[in-house]
């Protein structure tokens, strides 16, 4: 075994911390909220930083608040009104949908306390 | 000592591969929309392929129901109302016969407060179609016309496939009812599949079978005063867990809410209760006894709940109060921080 050897179990041996951190835990944000819009393959987003969300689905321009974690249906151009009054979605698993405009929200988490919500 | 240094870079570097290999979700998750909801289906423990075209199958099963038992747009259900509103003979299609066999049999175990056949009342408030009269009550004279011939399943006479009906106000809608059936035909098609481990869960009424590996499926349960759960419980065997609410679907005049989930007693919005949540095998049981105990109220959920055969419920009341039965009180959890005011009941029997 050489120096070079050494160096190189000695450099894997402390990244070994790291990469059991970084790739099983991951380095993304506890909550991610996945978006679905028609039929089309749903997308992900963070629930960091606090931020507003065009999505454009069917009807028009739904607008999707992010703030402290929590996602909801600000505003939505259906006449229902049902996807804006579900209020704040809190919990991985949680999920609400603007059925005229066919855009969905739902909380996804790597290990969601609840594997469904029950409204 | 240089092979033993060999032997622990080795083992470091498999341990290495080991670590960088992310473990993959065993649950495989799938959505669509249908029966004016979204539908979310998650199986534990199948393969892709195999959970790919099984919800796929379910999916298109799903669009047939809908469509076969809307009960105000083109088909089979509207076509029947046509007639029977006209007090004519008809034949029901054979897909729809079970599910308005079924319907019936609930309706007369809850003594008509879950009623298959209030259609035309429904309509009166628009709570039949997805468009809500934002802002508009219905006639009251129409509603007073309603409950002087009020509709309900013993007007109803099914034989064979020939079904008629004594009274013209009948109307079929399915609304409080179809959702559980299609989620129990959605579960026997992935027994037919093999798949034993799943949840099916449409629009927050779900159904789960099996569990989530070596643990049991956990289910939050929405609070329905404020954002965030109330209560949870975990699931291992066969549960429906259903739960009908009066923030739904609503609407709202001089700051008072008119919501969707009307009793045929009165003509108008059940009162008293805010929501009521229903655990049985049967999604469909399950679905419509959510329907019949919000109807019944606090005073008369538990007997309600006893002739439909019901052995879990929590009803909670405008005032916040939370009714409960002891069997379902020992399998729930409450949320810490929960301090409404609980009202147990006797067992159920």
């Amino acid at each position: 075994m050489t120096r070079a050897d050494r160096i190189l179990i000695l450099l894997a041996a402390c990244a070994m911390p790291f990469l059991y951190i970084h790739l099983w835990f991951g380095d993304e944000p506890a909550g991610l909220v996945q978006i679905r819009k028609g039929g089309h393959a749903p997308v992900f987003e963070t629930l960091q930083p606090d931020r507003k969300l065009r999505v454009t689905g069917t009807l028009g321009e739904s607008v999707i608040e992010i703030s402290n974690g929590r996602i909801r249906f600000a505003s939505s151009p259906c006449t229902t009104q049902v996807c804006v009054r579900s209020g704040w979605l809190t919990h991985a698993g949680e999920f609400v949908a603007c059925l005229p405009n066919r855009i969905s929200l739902t909380l996804v988490g790597k290990d969601p306390r609840f594997d469904a919500i029950n409204f | 000592m240089t092979g033993q240094l060999s032997r622990l870079g080795c083992l470091l570097l498999v341990l290495g591969i080991i670590g960088c290999e992310q473990q993959k979700d065993p649950v495989y998750h799938d959505q669509f929309f249908a029966f004016g909801t979204l539908i979310d289906i998650s199986l534990y423990g199948v393969e892709e392929p195999l959970a790919e075209s099984v919800c796929r199958q379910i999916e298109e099963d799903f669009m047939d129901m809908h469509a076969s038992w809307h009960a105000w747009q083109p088909g089979p259900l509207a076509s029947l109302n046509r007639h029977l509103s006209a007090l004519e003979e008809d034949t029901i299609e054979p897909s729809i016969l079970p599910l308005l066999t079924e319907a019936h049999r609930l309706s007369g175990l809850s003594a008509g407060l879950f009623n298959p056949v209030m259609g035309r009342l429904i309509a009166l408030w628009g709570f039949h179609d997805n468009a809500l009269p934002l802002g508009t009550l219905p006639d009251n004279t129409a509603i007073t016309e309603w409950l002087a011939q009020p509709p309900s399943s013993n007007d109803i006479n099914i034989d064979g496939t020939l079904i008629s009906s004594r009274n013209p106000s009948v109307a079929y809608d399915l609304g409080g009812f179809a959702k559980g059936y299609a989620i129990d035909r959605a579960v026997d098609r992935l027994r037919a599949a093999g798949i034993h481990n799943a949840i099916v869960n449409a629009g927050g009424d779900l159904r789960a079978i099996g569990q989530h590996g070596e643990r049991p499926w956990r289910i939050g349960i929405r609070h329905p005063q404020e954002d965030g759960i109330i209560a949870s419980i975990e699931l291992s065997g066969d549960d429906s867990v259903f739960t009908s609410g009066d923030y739904e679907r609503f609407f709202e005049v001089d700051g008072k809410r008119y919501h969707h989930i009307i009793d045929p007693r009165t003509g108008y919005p059940a009162m008293n209760t805010t929501s009521v949540t229903v655990i049985h095998s049967n999604a469909a049981t399950a679905d419509a006894a959510a329907t019949a105990l919000f109807v019944a109220g606090p005073d008369q959920w538990w007997s309600t709940a006893n002739s439909m055969g019901i052995r879990y419920v929590m009803l909670i009341d405008t005032q916040g109060t939370i009714h409960i039965n002891p069997e379902m009180q020992s399998r729930i959890h409450f949320e810490p921080g929960i301090n409404a005011d609980i009202s147990l009941s006797a067992l159920l029997q």
